[in-house]
């Protein structure tokens, strides 16, 4: 096992990814400062137990107690700063960020480094989202800070489809090296 | 021949366009909002769709599969999100 996949953001979309990536034979590494609150149980893939926890804690915890599958957690906030100790020896990051600055920094590291690079990203009302490699990838702002993306789990089959769709990707990149983008609506999953 | 895509409401279609002069991102919006009033595309019709629905929207261009610039064209919603605590 030498391939590293590093989930950057563990809320609803990378969770649900990082879930659907234990079959992988790679190492997962889950990024993420923020914490499990139980209204997040709706539309997040963590369970009652970890509430309160660290939400990159509380999913190597889950990964490891329901599939026995071992990972790295890092509770903090990515920046400049910490990014490059971070993502030391990954093969792949996948960004699953909520944020602008965020994303500007995963995308700016890895173009400097090489280095592969996924965005998976959802639209605020929940009816839209995007897999696509950082080659084709511009981070879109949020039109007003804090705007939340869902409602009480309303938007969880599609945020199912979206990370179902970002774990393919990411499998079909281990495996044979391909990148492919897709984007999901209500209907369904489109190749582009 | 460029193919639009238009995303709207949780529904996707494609809208192929003869067109010669390149488009501005204004010009999609523009085009898009008279081709889904118009019921150019199948199951994404809104006869009162407001003038301004896509002006939020993002316009991608890709090169087609032959290498032909722009010829596919996405208007899409923002995709801000990804880790966001649900409120």
């Amino acid at each position: 096992m030498s391939a590293r996949v590093v989930f950057c953001g563990v809320g609803a979309l990378g969770s649900t990814a990082a879930v659907l990536c234990r079959n992988l034979p790679a190492e997962l590494a889950l990024v993420d400062f923020d914490r499990v609150e139980s209204k997040n149980l709706l539309a997040q893939s963590f369970v009652k137990q970890s509430v309160g926890k660290n939400k990159a804690e509380a999913l190597k915890l889950q990964l490891f107690n329901f599939w026995g599958i071992k990972a790295d957690a890092f509770g903090v906030r990515l920046t400049e700063a910490n990014v490059g100790t971070l993502l030391a020896g990954a093969s792949l990051v996948v960004d699953c960020f909520d944020n602008l600055a965020s994303r500007v920094v995963l995308s700016t590291h890895a173009r400097a480094h090489a280095l592969p690079l996924l965005h998976g990203a959802l639209s605020g009302d929940g009816t839209f989202g995007l897999v696509r490699w950082d080659e084709r990838f511009t981070p879109d702002a949020e039109d007003a800070p804090g705007q939340a993306t869902c409602e009480g789990g309303e938007h969880l089959p599609l945020i199912g489809v979206l990370g179902a769709t970002l774990a393919r990707a990411i499998q079909d990149f281990l495996r044979t090296g391909d990148k492919h983008d897709a984007m999901v609506t209500l209907h369904g999953v489109v190749a582009t | 021949m460029t193919i639009l895509n238009i995303t709207y409401n949780g529904l996707s279609a494609d809208y192929p366009m003869d067109t010669m002069a390149p488009l501005s991102d204004a010009d999609v919006r523009r085009i898009a909002v008279e081709v889904v009033r118009s019921g150019g595309l199948r199951g994404l019709v809104i006869a009162n769709l407001a003038d301004g629905a896509f002006d939020n929207y993002v316009v991608d261009r890709f090169d087609g599969p032959a290498g032909e610039r722009g010829a596919r064209i996405y208007l899409r919603p923002k995709v801000p999100f990804g880790a966001a605590t649900c409120a």
